[in-house]
């Protein structure tokens, strides 16, 4: 487990010279983070992983030579090397299906947000954060996407779940805190905890320990989310 | 003219009755076949067509006056057997003056017959004086008939007055008119009579011929007539009057030498002509086993005469077939109706032709009294026709099915036969043709099926012709629209990022405070990716290419402001088909799905994709209003359909009034790779 007080140890893999130097000048500026190296490609990420053994890996979805998904077959080779590396991928996809192919394995210490997040230095932090603590990051646009779908199998068990028990678990998939989303909803934070617990028991969940109900719920999220009978892409944790 | 007629067919009767009977004269019945009853029945037989025709009455004439003769010489010949009249013996001046009159009669009435004969042939076709050179001569040779009463006078044998009164006109006198008709044709072509002048092709050979006969005939009369000789002479003898009956009973119905208005019906025509050859042909056997018997045995003439029976019947044969077919036309033998029909059946793609023409061909050739023939079926239109009448309700005597291999390609049903029963040749040839015309129907079957394979064909590349133009046409439009969001949306919006950067520059610069600028610049900036993003996921969505299609039209449905259910295969799970597949499936899942929003109105969609016999199979059902296939025209459904067809699929879209629309596509199923999950 990393030491979360102090700043984080950043890889970051990105083609596009700009963004990565755009992203590392933000993170360093916040002081909380430590570059410790950028990259421009997938297979000089990993090699940087091996070398600097970073606390968490910020990677682009899209990079050389294929430009199609490296950043997520990184991610999935770093965790699988590195368990307690947190990897963010960032996408310009707003595509639930790259979140799903990136979770496919299990969500644990892995994000996926939407690339123009870097402008939004906070958001980006807290996700580092999660990440470094093996917690999971879904992007709000994504969570609203399968949120607002109105393409589902009606024997799922999100199909249980109250509206508010919706918003709440949206808010969850988000990565905020009882607290966090008290205050989005307006809300009494007690009341949260009661949609919460509600939410857990309709989904099954009940008594897995209360530090992976969150993840797990998210991940019931995604496996019934709407893609029709075939549920291949995302996979039973 | 009629009692003429009747007295003549009288005469005949009584001629035959006592040639035979009383003086058992051998040589009645020859003669009278050979010559007076074809020369009587033909004039008959014309007469009664055209009463007025000169030729008409002539002819008739000849026949009567041949009877007239010939009964008077056997009433001569009956009178002096009863009397004990002789007349050959005895000298000139002895002879009783009944006798005298009834020779001279007789010799007159022979040399009436010559000089009708001349006028006959003189004066054809239409039995009028053209020329008045013709009238000069043709009288004149009425003043032959004084000889009889002037040369017995100046004391000549009667033996030489005999020859001179009926031996040399009898054989010179055809010659003498078929000269003249010779010359009358070479006038009339002068004249420019051309319905004449076209007589002389035939005028001139006959007059060759009967001159000829008149030649051998006095060869003969100096031979004496004996043997051989008394037979050709006999041959000869019958030559004129058959042949001339024969021609203008032809000529009377198909050149229409009796008058333009007259329609001899085919069956008695010919029937006459069959009676005059088989009349002369019975003539000349009898005639021929005559002569026989004078020389022969009994039992030895009976031979000869069988034999020469049998000898003259082809020529018999081939004559009456040659006036069959000049008359009725080429009918056709059995033979001859295969061969044809062979011929035929080998051009024949039309089968409205061929069925009209089997059926009449089936009919004459087999001497059917009808035929019907249906040919067709079994996916080709029929055609149907018939030969003869049918009497209503007539169960047909048989039918042939018309077969090809298993398929039943039409039929033939038949009547009864006119005359007889059907043999078990006929019965084969009506097999054969069958056969044959089955295979003729199958032929056009094959014909139509390739013309509308070479049809469609035609159709289907005019057809890709145009949606290749269409689907470029698309392209362009697509291209012009990328064009116009990239530079009036995104273009003009970066632009105003800059001027506001520059506001906020100038706003620093003054120490003012740029944070709300700031932030309001970043959602712009937001914005323009968010557009940006949509633009390129327009131009290809990136999740095709990279999750390929079930997760591309997965996502695509999610975004549905409506329920969409997506079905996919199992094993469609992993599997990427190649490139243009997937992209065709996918636009059409697409703009199927877009044409749902706008236009159908329905609360749920759903997708399947599915693969079998090697197709990937893309399905859109919706539970909208549907519409009207037959008339709607959209260009949205034209495009699906080139795009669809463009990758060699296939497109079929159901619809309804209130049905919803079903949009089902097939698609090659050209796999690409396995993903790499």
């Amino acid at each position: 487990m990393p030491d979360l007080s102090g700043p984080l140890r950043v890889v970051i893999a990105e083609d596009h010279y700009l963004v990565r130097e755009g992203t590392r000048r933000l993170l360093e500026d916040t002081g909380q983070a430590d570059v410790v190296a950028a990259v421009g490609t997938a297979v000089e990420l990993l090699d940087a992983v091996e070398r600097f053994r970073p606390d968490v890996v910020i990677a682009d979805i899209r990079m050389p030579p294929g430009h199609h998904t490296e950043g997520i077959t990184a991610a999935h080779a770093i965790r699988a090397g590195h368990p307690g590396i947190g990897v963010v991928v960032l996408s310009q996809h707003a595509n639930e299906n790259y979140a799903f192919d990136l979770f496919r394995c299990g969500t644990d210490g892995l994000a996926y947000l939407l690339k123009e997040r870097i402008g939004e230095v906070d958001e980006l932090l807290r996700a580092l954060r999660e990440v470094a603590a093996g917690r999971s990051v879904v992007d709000p646009r994504i969570v609203e996407v399968l949120m607002g779908s109105h393409a589902r199998a009606a024997d799922a068990p999100l199909s249980r779940l109250t509206r508010r028990e919706l918003d709440v678990l949206r808010h969850m998939a988000e990565g905020k805190t009882n607290r966090a989303i008290a205050e989005s909803l307006r809300l009494s934070e007690s009341t949260i905890e009661k949609h919460v617990n509600s939410t857990f028991a309709k989904l099954g969940l009940a008594e897995i320990p209360q530090l992976h109900r969150r993840v797990s719920a998210v991940l019931a999220y995604l496996r019934h989310a709407p893609h029709g009978p075939n549920g291949s892409q995302v996979p039973h944790n | 003219m009629r009692i003429i007629a009747v007295c003549g067919g009288l005469c005949m009767l009584w001629a035959t009755l006592i040639g035979t009977t009383q003086l058992q004269n051998r040589y009645t019945l020859p003669w009278i076949l050979g010559s007076v009853l074809p020369c009587y029945f033909a004039g008959l037989f014309i007469w009664w067509h055209a009463p007025s025709s000169p030729v008409a009455r002539r002819l008739l004439l000849i026949g009567t006056w041949l009877s007239v003769t010939i009964a008077i010489r056997y009433s001569t010949s009956l009178l002096i057997r009863a009397f004990g009249w002789n007349l050959r013996p005895r000298p000139y001046a002895l002879l009783l003056p009944a006798d005298f009159g009834l020779q001279i009669l007789s010799q007159s009435f022979d040399l009436i017959v010559s000089i009708l004969l001349v006028r006959l042939l003189a004066l054809l076709p239409d039995g009028a004086v053209l020329f008045p050179y013709e009238r000069r001569i043709l009288r004149a040779l009425w003043g032959l008939l004084a000889l009889p009463f002037l040369l017995p006078l100046t004391g000549m044998s009667q033996l030489t007055v005999h020859y001179i009164v009926f031996y040399y006109p009898e054989a010179w006198m055809p010659g003498l008119g078929a000269v003249l008709l010779v010359v009358r044709c070479l006038r009339a072509h002068a004249a420019g009579r051309r319905d004449v002048a076209a007589l002389l092709p035939f005028a001139a050979p006959g007059a060759a011929i009967l001159l000829a006969r008149a030649a051998s005939r006095l060869f003969r009369s100096w031979q004496g007539e004996q043997g051989v000789l008394y037979f050709v002479g006999a041959v000869l003898g019958a030559l004129p009057y058959v042949s001339v009956s024969l021609v203008i009973v032809y000529a009377a119905f198909r050149h229409r030498l009796l008058g333009v208005d007259l329609v001899l019906r085919r069956s008695a025509v010919y029937g006459s002509l069959w009676l005059i050859i088989n009349s002369w042909y019975l003539g000349m056997a009898l005639t021929l086993g005559l002569t026989a018997g004078q020389y022969f045995p009994i039992g030895l003439s009976l031979l000869v005469a069988v034999v020469a029976t049998a000898l003259f019947q082809p020529l018999r044969a081939r004559l009456n077939a040659l006036a069959e077919r000049r008359v009725f036309g080429k009918r056709l033998s059995r033979f001859e109706l295969l061969v044809q029909f062979g011929t035929t059946l080998e051009h024949a793609y039309d089968l409205d032709r061929l069925a009209p023409q089997l059926a009449t061909g089936l009919r004459e050739g087999l001497n059917l009294q009808w035929v019907a023939v249906r040919l067709g079926g079994d996916g080709l239109p029929v055609s149907a026709a018939e030969a003869g009448e049918r009497p209503a309700g007539a169960a047909p005597l048989g039918e042939f099915p018309l077969l090809y291999g298993e398929d039943v390609l039409g039929l033939i049903t038949y009547g009864p036969k006119a005359e007889g029963r059907c043999t078990p040749e006929d019965h084969d040839i009506g097999e054969t043709l069958a056969r044959s015309a089955a295979l003729a129907v199958h032929n056009v079957r094959l014909t139509a099926e390739l013309c509308a394979r070479v049809e469609e064909v035609q159709r289907q590349a005019a057809e890709l012709d145009a949606s290749r133009a269409r689907i470029v046409h698309a392209q362009d439009t697509e291209r012009r629209r990328i064009e116009r969001r990239l530079h009036d949306g995104i273009q003009q919006e970066l632009v105003a990022l800059v001027a506001k950067l520059a506001l906020a520059r100038n706003r620093l610069h003054r120490g003012g405070d740029i944070d709300a600028a700031l932030t309001e610049m970043q959602d712009d900036a937001y914005r323009v990716i968010d557009e940006l993003r949509e633009l390129a996921h327009g131009i290809h969505p990136p999740i095709l290419t990279d999750q390929g299609l079930v997760a591309a039209v997965t996502s695509c449905a999610r975004r549905m402001p409506i329920p969409v259910t997506v079905h996919s295969a199992e094993s469609l799970g992993g599997l990427r088909f190649a490139l243009d597949i997937e992209e065709s499936a996918f636009y059409l899942v697409s703009e199927a799905l877009t044409n749902v929003l706008k236009h159908a109105g329905a609360t749920h969609v759903t997708i399947s994709i599915a693969r079998g016999d090697g197709r990937l199979l893309v399905e859109v059902r919706d539970d909208g209003t549907g519409f009207p296939t037959e008339t709607t025209r959209g260009s949205g459904l034209t495009g699906m359909r080139d795009r669809i067809e463009a990758v060699g699929g296939e497109l079929t879209i159901t619809s309804g009034a209130g049905a919803g629309t079903t949009i089902r596509a097939r698609l090659l199923e050209r796999v690409r790779e396995e993903t790499r999950a």
